[in-house]
């Protein structure tokens, strides 16, 4: 996979590697939590993390589950087994979207150029589902100056290019 | 230097000179001057042709307002601007403008016969005159009524220009930077809230920088502005931005704001956008904006160097430009007088100050005289001369009922004040009510429907102090409201030059004031006659008022003359203004231009363009491509020499007798999981599903409540409670929202979920005779055999060593499968397979060949032969209604005396008698094309193609009764022919056995 970073020096715009995703829904989470060994949020837009492994619940029975690509197998098996004894849905996206890394010090203001939210009450360590332009993405704060955008692959190029746009935008001070 | 540019006066860098030209001509001004304002500094007052009458125009306000200095500017290729008011354009090094609405040139001009044609050009004239005969109106009047009228010229090439927009969020912001939003966002901002404190010109201030002598807390205003707004720097919470002009007041406190970047740059950055679209979510708004003057209507008061009073006062305070050497100033307002005294001082002579108030404060007049400026009380102005710059004021005195004997005075500038208006514009945006003040005779903010506080003379305070003070407290109220604590302020001014006036009418005259051209609405050359005419005509409401004189509609939205003209209309109809009513403004506050709007959706960015993984090596084989919804699919895959119908026959070819490769990843793809998944098809579908096995396929239908056909696809059992969804490539989304509507309003209790992966795989179909024996080798862990996987299963395996889910499925009518794969591998299978694949001659296919193939096995496509209006039996599918299901979607609808009667339309095959000739899609079908038009028309072709399997065209068609017809002959005809063709019952015309699906 190759990693594109666009820099401009007030924001800094970079495609992540591939990761294990799953959009997992249940009316049960607890009971889900402990064979994930992570507790599932019940705010929406809050975010758990155990080691390298999240989830972020999105909607009352809604959590999207993250972890390194190389979990994808034991993900697969945990959601399985529970699935058997749980009513449960997972479904695995992980190339159902790309994920872009936004930061900068201009991060909120590239965000701005797009996004109806006020990002600046985005806490950091949560998320929302939101629009970017036209099209819904899923963004988290990883940092004060740094969240993560999710989008579903095909309007990846719009958005990457509306981002660009932006960054340079920014570049130009004006 | 010319005489007109005062040294050491305005807020201009004198040491800065700013080329520029004008229709050609080079001239000079000053960094800091308007377009407008170095025109005058040089003695131009010439500045437009007016729209109607072509009549020569100077400028008349210093403002967003401005009617007449609308000019053509330009930077080169693709970035001309029509109609840019001279008033706002910043002056930059290199500026070209050019005046407009003239020709040869603007000082002689063969339209301005006009002018003196005026009498056959009155209100109404148009929709009297330009009546017969019908035809002429579009091939002859209109088209000479244009070229003769308008403004500016609409450049025909693209943009060059970017333009960007953003979102913000802010506790207040306040729209206006003068005295009032200054002292709101102080006020705001020593709360602790973010301020967001905008001002549509280049520098804030407001009045402040037309009125340098009054003292505030001690300070000159020039210096209490500049620790202002040094204050308001510091602080964190506060954002100032000029040239930022709120156009428009939305619901629950959204407002736009149309920001110029690089107007005013003689070289802007690279990558700069020129305008910026805010799009702003206050949690308080204030509203700042101010007061508009007004001008008096009398005749001739449109001739260059009539202006408004104020206007003159910002050019000299603000631009240090004398509008004239002698102007003369008439006025109804207190105000003026001070324009006037601010004039004498900076070295004019103000030949009269004429007030048509018949007393005024003994202060100003005996200030007037002692600077030597004649003062004519209760007089009116009923005339004008000079052609193309004003060169006497003709005064008369009022006496009872009229105006006496007439008297010229010399003059080279005239500066009119009819009063103020408040600006309502935006309040008016929020549906906010007005209220008529009797006092002011003007129309203040009344009950509001939003958080928002109104501050200043826009609603209806005049003098410093009383704004200041005014402002402050809307700025702690918004404040409060936010959730912040503060004290207001109150402001110790001093040299407030208060004052108060009169709202009149047109003002009487001694001559026909029939004859009279007292202009009401410059822009689009309106007369306070028209007003009186249309109410003649019966214009009873101002609405019909305005639209029979176009007053109030040209593009400044009758800032000027909205008033003006509501007076006349109301004094003509003997009724009290605002039982004549005010007219509705309307966001943009100002003109603005389409590329704000447009923001980053322009070329590449105009909107999404969807491709699959597959896409780049598509492209990479000289694919021709057709967007379908978001998406971009291969069409046909041309070879050298090949048009579309050859490449199309060629493919079509290839799939029934070997093997094609199509590329499918955008159909649209749902997870249904949960213990009642299989409740939830049941409920959704046509079709049964209970029965359905696991690893097995069915072609599922979606009715929408009415019963009519909104979606289909083939649709998967990967598991007792795990369904594959599949859908059309347009209505992946709909029936995403369709479904998830249905399940959270209809079927809460269901313990299902949906989740959508059309993205997460790419979707490899192969179809054609050879296409198991080129993927068996390449999958591992699944028998493919016909006896282990037949036609219509699904099951998980590995493809070419990727995690794949095999369907044996046909669009085709061959033997087929569409292998999906996580979307990130598509490529790289297709790759593989196309490898594999040369020693079959394996051909890819777009969706050109996907339609005929399917068409040739009378598979529809929903969209295409369904318009929905098409229930299953319409469309011949009543195969897939699970007849033994007590309910699905659709099903209640199905049996309603309508769906069942006669006469319904039906899709049906159609063969034309001649086999060469393939059908339009769309043309309609006759049964007697003898019949007198307008013809009976049974039905449409719904699709028509060329079969390269049949050797002849095949055409499906929705016929009314159309199964009862078969082996009718039916009539379409064409422009220049009528094609017959037979109907045939079944649309399946290639292999009705089936025997290939199966090989």
């Amino acid at each position: 996979m190759t990693v594109m970073t666009a820099s401009f020096a007030a924001a800094t715009i970079t495609e992540l590697p591939p990761s294990a995703r799953f959009s997992l829904r249940t009316t049960d989470p607890i009971a889900a939590s402990a064979s994930l060994g992570l507790e599932l949020p019940t705010k929406v837009g809050a975010r758990a993390a155990a080691g390298a492994r999240t989830a972020l619940c999105l909607g009352p029975d809604e959590w999207l589950i993250e972890a390194p690509e190389a979990e994808t197998p034991a993900l697969i098996a945990t959601f399985s087994n529970l699935e058997a004894r749980l009513p449960l849905s997972a479904v695995e996206v992980s190339d159902r979207e790309i994920t872009l890394a936004l930061s900068g010090p201009a991060v909120l203001d590239l965000l701005a150029t797009g996004c109806p939210r006020d990002l600046a009450k985005l806490a950091v360590g949560s998320g929302c589902r939101t629009l970017f332009d036209t099209v819904q993405v899923v963004l988290t704060r990883e940092a004060e100056d740094r969240f993560h955008l999710t989008v579903w692959r095909s309007f990846a190029p719009h958005l990457r290019a509306l981002l660009d746009i932006a960054a340079r935008e920014l570049a130009a001070g004006l | 230097m010319t005489s007109y540019r005062l040294a050491n006066r305005g807020r201009v860098d004198h040491r800065k000179p700013v080329r520029f030209t004008f229709d050609g001509k080079r001239y000079q001004g000053l960094a800091g001057d308007t377009l407008a304002s170095a025109l005058l500094a040089n003695g131009v007052h010439l500045m437009g042709r007016s729209f109607k009458y072509h009549r020569p125009r100077g400028v008349v306000s210093a403002g967003s307002d401005e009617p007449n200095a609308l000019m053509g500017t330009s930077r080169g290729l693709g970035r001309f601007e029509p109609n840019t008011r001279a008033t706002i354009q910043e002056l930059r090094d290199g500026l070209e403008a050019t005046s407009q609405n003239r020709w040869p040139s603007l000082a002689f001009d063969v339209g301005s016969i006009n002018d003196r044609m005026g009498s056959l050009f009155s209100a109404g004239f148009y929709y009297k005159t330009f009546m017969w005969p019908r035809a002429f109106w579009d091939r002859v009047y209109e088209p000479v009524i244009r070229n003769a009228a308008g403004l500016g010229i609409s450049p025909t090439e693209p943009d060059a220009d970017r333009y960007a927009s953003r979102f913000a969020h802010t506790d207040v912001l306040v729209i206006g930077a003068g005295p009032a939003g200054l002292a709101a966002a102080l006020a705001a901002s020593r709360s602790g809230a973010s301020v967001m404190l905008v001002d549509e010109t280049a520098e804030p201030g407001g009045s402040l920088l037309s009125e340098p002598s009054v003292t505030i807390e001690g300070k000159l205003a020039w210096d209490w502005l500049s620790a202002t707004l040094a204050e308001l720097a510091a602080l964190p919470n506060v954002t100032i931005m000029t040239r930022t002009t709120a156009i428009g007041y939305y619901h629950q406190n959204l407002v736009g704001l149309a920001q110029r970047l690089t107007d005013h740059l003689a070289t802007p950055p690279a990558d700069a956008p020129r305008e910026r679209m805010w799009k702003v979510r206050a949690g308080q708004v204030v509203l700042a904006q101010g007061a508009l003057e007004k001008p008096l209507a009398f005749d001739g008061n449109d001739r260059p160097g009539v202006m408004l009073a104020g206007a003159a006062q910002t050019y000299l305070h603000r631009y240090g430009v004398k509008v004239g050497d002698r102007p003369a100033i008439v006025t109804t307002h207190d105000s003026a007088w001070f324009a006037a005294f601010d004039l004498a001082e900076a070295g004019a002579k103000p030949a009269v100050i004429v007030d048509i108030r018949a007393s005024v404060d003994p202060v100003l007049t005996v200030r007037a005289r002692s600077v030597g400026i004649e003062v004519l009380l209760g007089h009116s102005v009923t005339g004008t001369s000079g052609r193309l710059r004003v060169k006497s004021l003709r005064v008369s005195r009022l006496e009872k009922g009229g105006a006496g004997t007439a008297r010229k005075i010399a003059c080279d500038s005239v500066l009119m004040c009819g009063g103020w208006t408040p600006s309502l514009h935006l309040f008016s945006h929020t549906k906010g009510s007005l209220t008529w003040d009797i006092e002011l005779k003007a129309f203040l903010p009344g009950k509001k429907t939003e958080a928002v506080h109104i501050a200043g003379a826009g609603r209806g305070l005049w003098g410093i102090a009383a704004v200041l003070d005014d402002g402050a407290n809307a700025g702690t109220e918004a404040a409060r409201a936010a959730g912040r604590n503060v004290t207001a302020q109150s402001y110790a001014v001093t040299v407030d030059r208060t004052g108060s006036g009169v709202t009149v009418k047109e003002l009487p005259t001694d001559r026909d004031p029939a004859a009279a051209k007292a202009f009401i609405d410059f822009q689009n050359d309106v007369t306070a006659k028209d007003i009186r005419l249309a109410v003649r005509e019966g214009m009873r409401s101002i609405e019909h008022v305005k639209r029979y004189t176009t007053n109030g509609m040209a593009t400044d939205q009758g800032k000027m003359s909205n008033i003006n003209g509501l007076m006349i209309a109301a004094d003509a109809l003997g009724k009290q203004p605002p039982q004549v009513g005010l007219t509705t403004f309307r966001p943009p506050y100002t003109p603005t231009t389409f590329g704000t709007f447009a923001g980053y959706h322009q070329d590449a960015t105009f909107e999404a363009t969807r491709k699959t993984p597959i896409d780049p090596w598509a492209q990479a084989h000289g694919a021709a491509f057709e967007p379908v919804a978001l998406w971009r699919r291969a069409w046909y895959f041309p070879k050298a020499g090949e048009d579309m119908h050859a490449a199309v026959a060629r493919e079509c070819r290839a799939a029934r007798s070997s093997v094609g490769i199509f590329d499918a990843s955008t159909l649209g793809k749902i997870e249904v999981v949960g213990p009642d998944a299989v409740t939830f098809m049941e409920r959704m579908y046509t079709n049964p599903w209970a029965k359905l096995g696991v690893g097995r396929c069915r072609y599922g239908l979606l009715l929408g409540e009415d019963g009519f056909i909104r979606d289909d696809g083939v649709i998967g059992r990967l598991a007792q409670d795990r369904f594959h969804v599949t859908t059309t490539t347009g209505g992946a989304a709909r029936v995403l929202n369709m479904m998830e509507d249905y399940l959270q309003t209809e079927w809460p209790d269901l313990k299902v979920w949906l989740t959508s992966t059309t993205e997460q795989w790419a979707v490899i179909a192969l179809q054609g005779p050879n296409a198991r024996k080129l993927i068996e080798p390449f999958v591992e862990g699944l028998d493919i055999s016909e006896a282990a996987f037949p036609h219509m299963s699904a099951a998980t395996c590995t493809v070419a060593g990727f995690r794949a889910r095999l369907f044996r499925v046909s669009f085709t009518g061959e033997l087929g499968f569409e292998i999906n794969v996580p979307a990130r591998h598509g490529r790289a299978l297709w790759e593989k397979l196309w490898q594999a694949g040369q020693s079959y001659g394996i051909t890819p296919y777009g969706t050109e060949t996907m339609h005929v193939l399917r068409a040739e096995k009378g598979y529809i496509i929903v969209g295409q032969d369904t318009d929905g209006t098409l229930t299953p039996d319409d469309a011949g599918l009543n195969w897939a209604i699970g007849k033994a299901k007590p309910d699905f979607v659709g099903k209640r609808s199905l049996s309603r005396p309508d769906m069942v009667a006669r006469g319904r339309k039906q899709l049906v095959g159609l063969l034309t008698d001649d086999p060469k000739v393939v059908l339009q899609e769309g043309a309609q079908i006759v049964a007697d094309p003898n019949e007198p038009k307008p013809m009976t028309m049974l039905g449409h072709v719904t699709s028509s193609y060329w079969s390269e399997a049949l050797g002849r065209s095949i055409a499906m068609a929705v016929v009314a009764d159309g199964r009862a017809r078969d082996g009718e002959t039916l009539h379409i005809p064409m422009p220049d022919r009528t094609i017959t063709a037979r109907v045939v019952k079944s649309t399946v015309f290639y292999d009705p056995e089936g025997t290939r699906l199966s090989a």
